[in-house]
């Protein structure tokens, strides 16, 4: 085959299957406004009706602010545990770091089903045992939410500092800086990217998860996700397909905004 | 000044590089390793010992140990079928991505400018994190009797397909979950390829199938084997697909263990059923990954 | 199987940059050419043009008369010696070698010979079961030859093959790839940016700028006599003086001061009188006189080993650069800088190149 049918095989192939890729989220986001009872193609006309309605649904309201609250706090704390462990990981020399660096991956290996029944159950135990709640409450969901994130930010984070010139801290310690004035001033700043890109990352991260919180939820404590799969199992409606609009697009510009800071690929 | 407390900078030793800072740094890794101890580990090892357990209908915790929970797995037929089934929407999914992912990332690697790479592959990404929920949603809108699909096959004027809860659907849902994770796993690997050694073939005399074959996919090994695996462990743990595209007479492993630890509250069973999960999938991979190491091996250390 | 290479009015160009431009060059059989020049001038683009890594935007590529212009590397059946050298690091050193003749489906047994017999020319038949990453980067540069040739291929096209060694190993790899060349007798284009290099090692010297040829000549020729400045620079002029010819044998400087020159020289008008460093003569005041002696004092003294390098002003403001042979016995090794010296060109030293605007 000479090099340009080649190039057209290639072409070719990946035009399909990105298309393929694609077409769920250009899909959902065309039926948002389909003025169907149902979701059917065709279209029968055109309405925006289906995001008031969303917004009238107390369920995706609440689940909405629940989301974001839990996605908020996963952030703050998957950084405030992730950097200090990628600079252990990768700047630390010690013995069983290996082991560590799996472990603090761990939670990206478990499924999240198997980890969220786990978690659940041993949410039950505590209560049991310290009759206080924890499953269904905030808190419960916090904890998880900070696992699922961590690993991500570990990531992103290391791939950064691993790349990061070693010299130029060096440079500042010959300088006189001290270790902590090393870390704060040219350390931190070398890979604010990475931190940037890794908290928009965990937010994302937490906020679509469905298998580990599907256990911690609890009466009027839903995330968003859990909402949409609950109302997905009786309803087909415009509803679900504006939700989905909305949060395509608070992903995606979080995503477009990280991707600017790091390469998003990195993480994966 | 602060140089009695920092010796290193009287004479700074560059040469053993991460020697001087080595307390204060792995203090670091302390807080998160105990949140995965605490949140991950710790309930796993209490889920396996619970999977031994007694289970009394309308008790949650009753001590005991008994391997009854498994033994109920093996003999009874529903669950042998479930963990069949999941094995082949999973190899199978598994392999259409692999069949898929490795083109589109091979022509994003050597035959696209980085700037349209980024952007595709943020496009390629970006799907993956619509959510599971949002996505299968979207199936269900194409796939459904009166969905996309449905309508531009009868357009055509031909009987479109009933793929609603079948297994079809759900390979098809699932794949459209795991190829971003293939082709940005493959793409990375082949990324680190020299494409002179490609080059190299070619002056040779190799055509480009070839070349694929004897030089682009040995040394894409790993990464193959990685995406492979990602690929394979995300099916075979696939929730919200099976659930909602599948129907409910359609069984895989990860929405039974939900059915059987939150709804039929039966922990002891439901803990063994994630265990045989869990080890199912893990002795699958890494078996897949010592055949693999081993002829990788020579080469890459 | 050796044969005959020629360009025909090559041109790439990448946007709306030329880096080839309008190239015409015939290789007899044979023959190894070096395609020499500074980085950018499009001597590696010319090369893997030739090779067919790079399409040609116009102009065409013969090999041994076969037009190969739009025909795959796979099809030209060239051998090309990569600069990183690219072996296949999965590959041992005989299964790199045996890579281009499983692809002409060469029976197993001739494969075995053939490759036996091609590292056992490149001295490393004992390293047959080893990986490229065991190999040192000299070896790993023999394997690469190796392989490329032993398809036998018709032209041999080397990218820079010595750039990654250091300065001994290249010496060695310099005479190997000249014997080896020249027993096999094959076509060879060979590019370099080291002077030193094409010198040594080619029959013929290509210097290229901005895409185009400024020199094709012997490397007597190109050194004895550059034909611009750009490749009196390059091949290590440093003294270039504008000045006038006026009349046979005489050149008048810019400062003024007039210099005896070949009484060949014809002409009058503008020019610029190329002087390499090392005939520039020094002698102090009081030795033995000679015509033409310019008084000068010394501005800066490198020591270079074997010679050492000045840079001298004469008394009329002109700078000038001399190379002189470290003295073996007696007298001073170095001039200090701040001594006056006379400091002398010979006629036979002088070559004159055109002015450029």
């Amino acid at each position: 085959m000479s090099r340009a049918g080649i190039r057209r095989t290639y072409g070719a192939i990946s035009g399909t299957v990105l298309a393929f890729i694609v077409l769920p989220l250009v899909v959902i986001v065309w039926v948002s406004f389909f003025a169907n009872r149902i979701l059917a193609f065709p279209a029968h006309g055109y309405t925006l009706d289906w995001y008031a309605r969303a917004l009238d649904t107390d369920a995706f309201r609440d689940g909405f602010i629940t989301s974001v609250q839990t996605a908020l706090f996963a952030t703050a704390a998957s950084l405030a545990l992730g950097v200090p462990a990628s600079l252990g990981l990768v700047r630390g020399r010690f013995p069983g770091r290996d082991a560590v660096q799996a472990l603090l991956l761990a939670p990206m290996v478990v499924p999240g089903i198997v980890g969220g029944a786990a978690l659940f159950i041993a949410f039950i135990e505590v209560e049991a045992l310290l009759d206080i709640q924890v499953a269904g409450t905030i808190g419960g969901l916090l904890v998880a939410h900070t696992l699922i994130a961590l690993p991500w930010t570990i990531r992103l984070v290391s791939a950064s500092l691993a790349s990061a010139d070693r010299a130029i801290e060096e440079a500042a310690a010959s300088l006189g800086a001290g270790p902590l004035t090393v870390l704060r001033r040219v350390t931190l700043p070398a890979i604010r990217p990475a931190i940037v890109a890794a908290a928009l990352f965990s937010f994302v991260i937490s906020f679509i998860d469905l298998e580990k919180s599907i256990f911690l939820v609890g009466p009027g404590r839903t995330t968003l996700q859990i909402a949409l799969v609950n109302y997905l199992e009786w309803n087909l409606d415009g509803t679900v397909a504006a939700v989905a609009t909305v949060q395509i697009l608070i992903v995606g510009a979080a995503l477009l905004v990280s991707d600017r800071y790091a390469r998003l690929a990195q993480a994966f | 000044m602060a140089t009695l407390a920092h010796p290193e900078v009287l004479a700074p030793d560059f040469a053993p590089r991460s020697r001087p800072r080595i307390p204060r740094v792995i203090g670091g890794v302390l807080p998160g390793t105990l949140l995965v101890v605490i949140a991950l580990l710790g309930p796993l090892a209490l889920m396996f010992r619970y999977s031994f357990n007694r289970f009394v209908p309308g008790e949650l915790m009753v001590e005991g140990f008994t391997l009854a929970n498994y033994a109920k797995f093996l003999h009874d037929a529903f669950y042998r079928d479930v963990l069949l089934t999941t094995l082949w929407v999973a190899a199978l999914s598994t392999l259409i991505c692999l069949a898929l992912g490795f083109p589109v990332a091979y022509a994003l690697v050597r035959q696209v400018g980085s700037r349209w790479k980024s952007r595709l592959l943020i496009l390629i990404i970006l799907p993956l994190l619509m959510g599971n929920a949002v996505r299968t949603a979207a199936w269900m809108v194409i796939l459904g009797d009166k969905g996309l699909l449905a309508a531009l096959v009868s357009a055509v004027g031909l009987t479109p397909p009933r793929l609603m809860y079948t297994p079809t659907a759900v390979v098809i849902g699932l794949v459209s979950v795991t190829l971003p994770f293939m082709i940005v796993t493959l793409q990375s690997v082949i990324e680190r390829i020299d494409p002179v050694l490609e080059e190299a073939a070619e002056s040779l005399g190799a055509g480009h199938l070839t070349i694929l074959r004897r030089v682009v996919l040995p040394l894409a090994l790993p990464g193959l084997l990685a995406g492979t695996m990602l690929c394979f462990i995300l099916s075979m743990n696939a929730y919200a697909t099976p659930v909602l595209i599948g129907g409910p007479q359609f069984h895989m492993m990860a929405p039974e263990v939900y059915q059987q630890v939150a709804k039929a509250m039966n922990w002891p069973f439901g803990a063994a059923l994630a265990f045989v999960l869990m080890t199912v999938t893990l002795v699958l991979t890494t078996t897949a990954n010592v055949l693999v190491q081993r002829r990788y091996r020579r080469w890459s250390e | 199987m050796s044969t005959t290479v020629a360009l025909r009015s090559l041109i790439k160009r990448y946007g709306g940059f030329t880096a080839v431009d309008d190239i015409t060059l015939d290789v007899p059989e044979g023959q190894l050419v070096a395609l020499l020049g500074p980085s950018g001038c499009g001597k590696t683009t010319t090369l893997r043009m030739v090779g067919g890594f790079v399409e040609t935007d116009a102009g065409s590529i013969l090999i041994g008369g076969r037009d190969v212009t739009r025909l795959p590397p796979a099809k030209r059946n060239i051998g090309f010696g990569f600069q990183s050298y690219a072996l296949f690091p999965h590959m041992s050193v005989a299964q790199n070698v045996a890579f281009g003749l499983e692809m002409r489906r060469l029976p197993r047994a001739e494969i075995a010979s053939r490759v036996a017999r091609a590292l056992d020319r490149v001295r490393l038949s004992a390293m047959s079961d080893r990986l490229p990453k065991q190999l040192s980067g000299g070896q790993q540069q023999r394997v690469s030859l190796a392989r490329a040739l032993v398809i036998e291929p018709s032209v041999l096209l080397l990218d820079e093959p010595l750039s990654n060694l250091d300065a001994q190993l290249r010496g060695e790899m310099k005479l190997e790839i000249r014997q080896i060349q020249k027993a096999m007798g094959i076509t060879t284009i060979f590019v370099t940016h080291d002077q030193d290099e094409a010198l040594s090692i080619a029959d013929r010297i290509v210097v290229m700028r901005a895409g185009r040829i400024e020199q094709d000549g012997s490397p007597e020729a190109v050194f004895g006599a550059p034909r611009s400045r750009f490749v009196a620079e390059f091949m290590g002029v440093t003294n270039l003086l504008p000045g006038t010819v006026e009349g046979p044998g005489l050149f008048r400087l810019a400062d003024g001061n007039a210099i005896r020159v070949p009484g060949a020289v014809a002409g009058r008008g503008t020019t610029v009188l190329a002087i390499r460093p090392e005939r520039v003569r020094i002698s102090f005041p009081g030795a033995d006189t000679e015509p033409d002696m310019l008084d000068a004092e010394i501005e800066a003294a490198t020591y270079r080993g074997l010679s050492v390098e000045y840079r001298l002003r004469t008394t009329s403001g002109l700078c000038l650069t001399a190379r002189r042979a470290t003295p073996a016995t007696g007298g001073p090794v170095m001039l200090e800088p701040g001594a006056r010296v006379h400091v002398a060109v010979p006629p036979d030293a002088c070559h004159f190149v055109p002015v450029e605007l």
